[in-house]
């Protein structure tokens, strides 16, 4: 009876679809602050090749954050 | 005419239900970025207010299942949403003044629940719904924001534990604006959108509206406003109580724990799950909390929200099927749901002027 009241599909999308942007979301913006605190730190210590790229990567991963969140609110919108 | 007097009774109760829903839960949408520094209170409350507006319009999934997949649109008058909303305020006055964390979306489901089984029998009450598209999300969400916390938490501590303090937080900070921000979004989609389903439903029981149709723009705009004013009403009472009663976290917690909240409730709006969002909001903050140390957890607070959990939607059901009773034995014109709102009105007073002489409760999360 209880598997033809839940709908699984939905309740899985759901999940995955948490889990994507939970945690992906957080680890991408974690990578961009990796890449700013390793970008002052190699500055500092006169490694300007290492610490451009760094912030390459940190600039990366911060406009991947910001089109992740923009990705998601276009998908509810357009649901 | 008495059904339109009822109407117009059952949306102003819905609106005022709204109101307080935003009162109520600017604490759970603010308080990690205040707690964290990461906005300055004043800040934080108009920025959510703002974004629990805009994210009223961005969806109806769950408007479309509280009108059409909780009771039976068909079987109901407005006099039974009218018991199922006073079920919902008088559960919420009741864990407030005891100082439960309880649920508002809940509260108002098991109510209209409670009401309309009274009324209309079991047929009223289309259980495959309540049960597909409440309470297992009821379960389910919570459990996911904290697993996706702790997960969270646990990669972005493995990522930047080595880097400079400083310039993680100040990072992790600039971060909470945006994950903030979501969050206060996903609460106004998921929130707001519980009354306009209500309105709704009482607009289709009263013959205004078709089986199935979609809120109209004047419920979602009403809804966005009153949920927003509450929102921006309650921060004020955040800000004059901020520090004693906020969780200490950092600020890379607050984030993992915001984007958490924000990823559940916004996937499950999508596909219309009324949820509880104090719940998954609580499931992301402990489990941001667990991942960096499993004794930061108030598992206390944990308990207490489980037991208000279990016992809300029995009781609100309870107290909207005796709403009803009361409102019918006064026959089934508007004099019975005038009668109890004044009646609800008194009691509500009583219970403020009672609690303000004993000093502030607990509040209810």
């Amino acid at each position: 009876m209880l598997a033809t009241v839940v709908h699984t599909d939905e309740l899985l999308q759901t999940v995955a679809a948490s889990v994507v942007a939970g945690v992906g979301i957080t680890v991408v913006f974690s990578i961009a602050i990796w890449g700013a605190a390793r970008f002052v730190d190699l500055s500092s210590n006169e490694r300007p090749v290492a610490a451009g790229a760094a912030a390459v990567v940190g600039v990366l991963a911060l406009v991947a954050t910001l089109a992740a969140v923009v990705v998601g609110i276009v998908v509810m919108t357009s649901g | 005419m008495s059904s339109d007097i009822i109407l117009v009774i059952v949306v102003g109760t819905a609106l005022a239900f709204d109101y307080t829903n935003g009162f109520h839960d600017t604490a759970n949408v603010v308080a990690t970025s205040i707690s964290t520094r990461a906005a300055r209170p004043q800040v934080a409350v108009a920025f959510a207010a703002l974004l629990n507006f805009a994210g009223a319009f961005i969806s109806i999934s769950v408007a479309a299942t509280v009108a059409s997949d909780v009771v039976d649109a068909g079987a109901i008058t407005p006099t039974v949403v009218f018991a199922g909303l006073i079920g919902a305020i008088a559960w919420n006055l009741i864990t407030w003044y005891f100082g439960l964390p309880s649920s508002s979306s809940h509260a108002l489901i098991g109510g209209v629940v409670g009401s309309a089984f009274v009324a209309g029998g079991a047929d009223a009450v289309l259980s495959d719904g309540v049960i597909g598209k409440v309470l297992i999300p009821a379960v389910v969400a919570p459990l996911l924001a904290f697993t996706i916390a702790g997960v969270a938490i646990g990669l972005a501590y493995r990522l930047v534990g080595r880097e400079r303090p400083g310039t993680v937080t100040r990072g992790f900070r600039y971060g909470q604006i945006v994950s903030g921000g979501m969050l206060a979004l996903a609460h106004g989609t998921n929130d707001a959108q519980k009354t306009m389903g209500i309105i709704t439903l009482a607009l289709i029981a009263n013959g205004n509206l078709g089986a199935g149709s979609d809120p109209p723009f004047w419920v979602i705009f009403s809804a966005a406003a009153a949920i927003a004013l509450g929102t921006y009403s309650g921060g004020w009472r955040i800000i004059r109580t901020t520090g004693s009663r906020i969780i200490k976290m950092d600020a890379a917690q607050g984030f993992s724990a915001q984007g958490a909240g924000a990823a559940v409730i916004l996937s499950s709006t999508h596909f219309g799950f009324p949820l509880s969002t104090t719940h998954v909001i609580n499931g992301g903050v402990m489990g941001a909390g667990a991942g960096k140390r499993l004794s930061a957890v108030r598992w206390g607070v944990a308990g207490n929200i489980f037991v208000a959990w279990l016992l809300t939607l029995p009781a609100a059901a309870a107290i909207g099927a005796a709403t009803y009773g009361v409102t019918r034995a006064f026959g089934t014109g508007a004099v019975g749901p005038v009668v109890v709102t004044v009646i609800a009105l008194a009691l509500i007073a009583l219970a403020f002027a009672r609690r303000s002489r004993q000093g502030s409760p607990v509040p209810a999360s």
